[in-house]
């Protein structure tokens, strides 16, 4: 049996880098320490339902083949391509990233990543009024507010509240998690001893939980408090202090509306997005009056009505909260290496994500050339998917036209993309089985690790990149003598 | 064995004292050799000047705030595209450009190297990576130490010893080159989103003042005999009147000189230079930096010279920054680092009728003119916070030539221009004195004994630019000039012809350099750190430091330190 | 003139920054079969994808038509400063970019980002529009500074996105975000609008004559105006007056039109 630590996890953005992969005899992981449901599910799992060969399509059908013969039709579908779209990129590493845009601006082709379809407007809304963020740790040690709005940790970023946030403890801020929960436990079994001496003795005996100290807004506490917006009352609410639901669709003008109360403005409207106007002045107090507070947001704003202008004002609004207390604003990001996709892009061409390389040169205009909009006006005549599944996620109207050309698919398992695509390259599990470099939610770069071997035969995301791009040098070289 | 020689070119050499002389560079394998055989290559150089490689001491181009630079700012890129060819790879140019636009850039220019000099240590992955995508260059990259938590702790309670072995330790995990100090102490002030306002000013939650910072680094640095000094980027930049702070930071280690040689290096110059109450009663504290630096030769500065077009301004000055944004309404990018550092971003337009704007542009020159000695005042644009990089040729003609300024002049705000020193000076540097502001200097102040000279044993880093200084006067001719320097006629990278009339030949990718300090009880730093690690950072011990194999070329340089 | 007629029926996206009068003007007809063309990645020729041919025109302007869709073709008078496209058929996105005179019409409908960042001229659209009319580069906050644009249909969303000047005038419909960050200038709008119009708006007038959606909470009410005047106009009323966006410290006007709009009469209670 063998035990490695710090392990990163592949999986969301949280990136956590304190697992403890244990090994058997036969180095097969038996257990991941410290990791949530998804990063357990992933350690121990992910080999199950792996496609065993690369496969291509003939006659319809997928059949095996050899490594070389599917990068060879690869090479050639994008070669033939007059606007391929090269899309996923979030689920491997900065390396193969970086081998990718190079391909992509070999092909002359379009390449985008997740970010189009979940914090893309979020990047759209950094371009319009900038983001007063820092790294995780920042939270950690600081912030006695944290407000996650339009966003469920506790479904989608599981250890996020215990590493960063409402139950972890830092330098300037200790949390009462511990406190309380250590109470809890005493209480526990104080009232376990209580419940057997009243069955024996037949006492009434009510014991009350941590009850609150005093006014929920209270200052005079060190306390870490976490207020959660959003549509319907999650499991992070009801963890929290403090829930506030919006309506539907209205977040925009709640956020707008606060910037007003933060400037010492007056609105003409008694309630805003279903609050009243008082509440909204509480939470505007309890914003200015904190130390530094923390907003993080997801989905629920990027992907409602406004969109990226959801973010736009959830920035001034923290931008704003500037002038008064230290206010920081942070998007959960969802996959694990979505961050180093964008980050990998914006270096090698200027722009993070929907960056059109036909002409050769970088363009970006995400509506024009983001991945989703490409597909539903039907402008891409290929399709290259890695790390990605769009096929389960994209519109319909999207998927279908993917359908419709060569598809070429870089998945490690049986996906409603992989069933449409033409040709099937399985890769190495990045961050079990290959190493490389990810970037948390904060831009913070971690290593993946190797914790065991891959099977025989099997190449990494970015060696098959480079053998695809190579071949695609070759046939060009081919087609202009 | 590949054999080159540059043969009858004008060489200016400033650390091997040649000035002008016409003299043949032999080179063999990457290196400046006494002769090479008949059968070598040649390059032509006659009529033309050859200089060492340019060397840029400071520039923004790599890492975590560059790179949300370029995030926040598609406008920017929109204007300035590299179109992808046979040889090089396509990007995006202007104030932050992508990575292969910057090596493709200097290379043209005839730079053959420069030094990121903002490293968040938590993410100085990020910065090797894009260095790595950098080509054409060498490289290095300066970790930001002067708000870390073990430095604050640690001079706090005057173990300046035990500062000097984690700083080694630092140096190792982020595969650094120098000590880098922005706002010493307000960096971890605007943790909480305050600020220090003075040497003496307290560092909140520390108990630490500024003054004990730099002074603390400073004898770190000497214990642990880096070849470069601490590079201080001071506090109150860009406040007016903040020339008192920079004198201050200067006098501050006085007492810690050795032997004439330089123990700080403050950076950007002109952003620190501001004499005046206000914006409106701005000028110029050139006068009184310059005489400071006269008499004193424990000091080396960077011009920070000013451009005038719309660039993007981003330093690890947390607040400074965030009184940009107060100041231009522009938008705004903040991004703290636990434990360590912090950071901003803001777009600003410097502008030819601003009164202040023009003010700052004439700064910079008045100290690189009134400064005697070249040696104590290096050519930059702190890029892109002055301007970007690609703008060197004009500042080369400014410093060569009073016509070059004066058609500038002609342009300025008037009330700028009446309280401008430039006027008055008639200096002009000489090619001698440019090559050392611009390679031979910084080379020197960098400690890189390979790098800015043409002597046997030097890496074979060479520009040749067409400009004939028998035939011409560069300070008449001052668009020849410019010309000559924005498209070099030759430039060698480690004995290669990589550009060529200013067009990229050969792409090929430079090192990078770090500096591998060796201590006496490594290990017991190591415990150390790996014991308060959790407590300090979210991440895990054994995840931060770089690991051997990551950086593509590392060129590690060692040193023995005293501790 | 110059006629253009697709040879084809076009898939991948054609760059048509070449199609302009200032480039055409100077050129033969030969030169202009010439003219590099992008189509997807493939570099290609005016003349590979149009039939081109010279004929005399009614008109003093130098002119350019375009016979049938090029709704896949981008950017059609990028940067023109005179002459005149007419485009009868449907017209691709980017419309007249950054013009700085002349005028552009089309019969049919154009894409998103028409007029974008334009200085001066005319474009007049007389089928629908796109999103992101007059509006600035992602991450610019110079969106149009002059000129005109009118359309007689429908537009998008985020319709005048960073104006700084000019003119917008939409017949039909638009969608959310009408006047979104508006510096300057003037949007009219005679049908619906989703709602959202000046949000983060500084400066610049908004004329909404039918329903909207909502009013931004972040606006105040002024007054009620009997009409207002629009491109020498008299709109008539009555129009609720309100200032905002107060969010961005804004003095933009919004006007939306009372009957139009019976659910904003509880803001008169506001008024004195």
């Amino acid at each position: 049996m063998k035990v490695i630590p710090a392990v990163t996890c592949p999986v969301c953005g949280t990136f956590c880098d304190d697992i403890e992969i244990v090994l058997d005899n036969n180095n097969q992981i038996i257990e991941a320490r410290n990791a949530c449901a998804m990063g357990a599910a992933k350690f121990l799992n992910y080999s199950t339902h792996r496609t065993k060969t690369p496969l291509i399509r003939k006659n319809g059908e997928l059949v095996e083949t050899t490594i070389d013969e599917a990068i060879e039709k690869a090479a050639k579908i994008l070669v033939d391509a007059n606007y391929p779209l090269l899309y996923g990129w979030s689920n491997t590493s900065c390396e193969a990233n970086r081998v990718g845009v190079e391909l992509a601006e070999e092909v002359g082709g379009v390449i985008d990543n997740t970010s189009t379809v979940c914090h893309g407007p979020s990047i759209l809304g950094v371009q319009a009024a900038g983001i007063s963020s820092a790294t995780l740790g920042q939270m950690r040690h600081r912030a006695d507010l944290i407000i996650y709005w339009a966003s469920n940790p506790w479904d989608a970023h599981p250890r996020h509240p215990e590493r960063y946030t409402m139950f972890s403890d830092g330098r300037f801020q200790k949390s009462s998690w511990t406190n309380y929960l250590s109470k809890l436990r005493g209480e526990m079994s104080k009232k376990k001893i209580q419940r057997a001496s009243n069955l024996v003795l037949k006492k009434d005996f009510c014991f009350a939980p941590c009850q609150e100290e005093g006014l929920p807004y209270s200052m005079y506490t060190k306390k870490r408090r976490t207020i959660v917006v959003d549509v319907r009352k999650t499991r992070t609410a009801d963890a929290a202090d403090c829930f506030l639901q919006v309506e539907p669709g209205k977040d925009y003008e709640l956020l707008q509306a606060l910037r007003v109360l933060v400037n010492d403005g007056e609105l003409d409207v008694d309630e805003v997005a279903g609050i009243p106007v008082e509440t909204l002045e509480d939470l505007t107090d309890v914003m200015i009056g904190c130390k530094l507070g923390i907003l993080f947001f997801g989905l629920g704003l990027t992907m409602t009505k406004g969109k990226h202008r959801n973010i736009d004002a959830a920035i001034s609004l923290t931008r704003d909260l500037n002038n008064r207390t230290k206010f920081l604003i942070m998007p959960m990001r969802g996959h694990y290496n979505v961050t180093g996709a964008d980050i990998v892009s914006a270096w090698s061409t200027g722009y993070p994500f929907a960056v059109d390389l036909s002409n050769g040169y970088p363009r970006y205009n995400p509506g024009e050339t983001s991945a989703v909009d490409i597909l539903c006006r039907d402008e891409a005549d290929a399709v290259f998917v890695i790390a990605s599944d769009p096929v389960a996620h994209f519109p319909r109207a999207a998927s279908k036209n993917i359908a419709k050309h060569p598809l070429i698919a870089i998945d490690p398992e049986v996906t409603p993309t992989t069933m449409l695509a033409d040709v099937i390259l399985p890769p190495t599990f990045v961050g079990i089985e290959t190493e490389g470099t990810a970037y948390r939610m904060d831009h913070v770069p971690l290593p993946l690790k190797k914790v065991v071997e891959p099977p025989e035969g099997f190449l990494s995301d970015k060696e098959i990149l480079q053998r695809i791009l190579q071949k695609v040098r070759e046939l060009r070289k081919r087609d202009m003598n | 064995m590949t054999e080159l020689i540059v043969k009858n070119g004008f060489v200016y050499d400033p650390l091997n004292r040649i000035n002008g002389e016409k003299m043949d560079i032999s080179i063999r394998d990457g290196k400046i050799v006494e002769s090479v055989k008949d059968k070598a290559d040649v390059v032509d150089a006659s009529g033309m000047v050859v200089m060492p490689g340019g060397v840029d001491i400071h520039s923004h181009i790599a890492g975590g705030e560059v790179d949300t630079a370029r995030l926040l700012r598609p406008e920017d890129h929109v204007k300035d595209v590299e179109v992808k060819t046979a040889l090089t790879r396509s990007g995006v140019g202007y104030s932050i450009p992508s990575t292969f636009t910057t090596g493709y850039r200097y290379s043209r220019m005839g730079y053959t190297a420069a030094m990121n000099p903002s490293m968040a240590p938590l993410q100085a992955r990020h910065t090797h990576e894009e260095l790595s995508d950098t080509p054409m260059i060498d490289k290095a990259a300066y970790p930001l130490l002067g708000d870390w938590w073990f430095s604050l702790e640690h001079i706090r309670d005057g173990l300046i010893e035990e500062n000097a072995a984690h700083i080694a330790w630092m140096l190792k995990a982020t595969r650094g080159y120098a000590i880098k100090i922005v706002n010493p102490g307000g960096l971890e002030a605007w943790g909480f989103g305050r600020n220090v306002h003075s040497l003496d000013d307290p560092v909140p939650n520390f108990g630490i003042t500024p003054r004990e910072i730099i002074r603390g680094l400073c004898k770190v640095n000497t214990l642990l005999n880096l070849p470069h000094t601490i590079h201080l980027h001071t506090n109150n930049l860009g406040q007016p009147g903040n020339y008192v702070t920079a004198l201050e930071s200067m006098k501050c280690v006085e007492d810690l000189a050795r032997e004439d040689r330089p123990v700080l290096h403050i950076t950007h110059i002109q952003f620190c230079a501001f004499k005046g109450e206000d914006w409106g009663n701005l000028s110029s504290g050139a006068e009184e930096i310059s005489n400071y630096v006269n008499n004193h030769s424990h000091v080396t500065l960077d011009m920070g010279q000013v451009v005038f077009s719309d660039t993007t301004t981003m330093t690890a000055d947390g607040p400074f920054q965030y009184g940009l944004y107060h100041l231009t309404g522009n938008k705004w990018v903040n991004h703290d680092v636990e434990t360590e550092t912090s950071g901003g971003i803001v777009p600003f337009r410097y502008k030819r009728s601003s009164a202040v704007h023009a003010t700052q542009w004439s700064i910079a020159l008045e100290i690189a003119l009134l400064i005697k000695d070249p040696w104590k005042i290096l050519m930059t644009t702190d890029h892109p916070n002055g301007g970007p990089f690609t703008s060197y040729p004009k500042i080369m003609a400014w410093l060569i030539s009073r016509g070059a300024r004066e058609k500038v002049l002609k342009k300025i705000n008037k009330r700028a221009r009446k309280k401008s020193l430039l006027p008055s000076i008639d200096r002009e540097l000489s090619l001698y004195e440019l090559a050392i502001v611009t390679r031979a200097g910084q080379a020197k102040a960098l400690g890189l004994k390979q790098k800015g000279h043409l002597g046997v044993g030097a890496d074979a880093d060479i520009a040749v630019y067409n400009i004939n200084p028998e035939r011409d006067d560069p300070a008449k001719k001052f668009v020849t000039a410019r010309n000559a320097f924005t498209s070099a006629a030759y430039t060698i990278k480690s004995g290669q012809i990589v550009v060529k009339d200013g067009e990229i030949v050969k792409p090929v990718f430079g090192k990078t350099y770090w500096v591998d300090v060796k201590t006496s009880m490594p290990q017991d730093i190591n415990d150390d750190i790996k014991r308060k690690f959790r407590e300090y950072w979210t991440v895990e011990y054994e995840n931060y430091p770089i690991r051997e194999g990551f950086l593509h070329a590392p060129a590690p340089i060692t040193v023995k330190a005293e501790v | 003139m110059i006629i253009l007629t697709p040879k084809r029926v076009f898939k991948f996206p054609i760059e048509g920054k070449n199609i302009t009068p200032d480039i055409f003007a100077k050129k033969s007809l030969k030169k202009i079969i010439d003219l590099e063309v992008w189509e997807g990645n493939r570099k290609r020729s005016l003349g590979e994808l149009f039939d081109i041919k010279n004929e005399s025109s009614p008109s003093e302007e130098f002119t350019i038509k375009i016979e049938g869709d090029v709704s896949k073709v981008r950017n059609i008078g990028f940067r023109m400063s005179m002459g005149q496209i007419i485009v009868d058929g449907d017209a691709g996105m980017h419309l007249g970019e950054e013009m700085s005179g002349g005028a552009i019409t089309v019969s049919g409908n154009a894409g998103s980002w028409a007029g974008s960042q334009m200085k001066e001229g005319t474009i007049e659209i007389k089928g629908n529009a796109g999103d992101y009319i007059g509006a600035a580069y992602r991450g610019s906050t110079k969106g149009m500074n002059g000129g005109k644009v009118i359309i007689h249909g429908n537009a998008g969303h985020e319709v005048g996105c960073f104006m700084r000047n000019g003119l917008i005038k939409i017949l039909g419909n638009v969608g959310i975000f009408a006047g979104i960050h508006m510096n300057n200038g003037t949007i009219f709008v005679q049908g619906t609008s989703q709602g959202r119009a000046g949000a983060q708006m500084i400066n610049g007038k908004i004329i909404l004559a039918g329903h909207s959606e909502d009013v931004m909470p972040t606006f105040t009410i002024d007054e009620i105006k009997a009409k207002v005047k629009v491109d020498g106009e008299k709109i008539e009323g009555p129009f609720y007056r309100f200032t905002g966006d107060l969010a961005d410290k804004g003095k933009g006007k919004l006007f939306v039109s009372k009957p139009k709009n019976q659910y904003l009469s509880s803001y008169e209670k506001y008024l004195e």
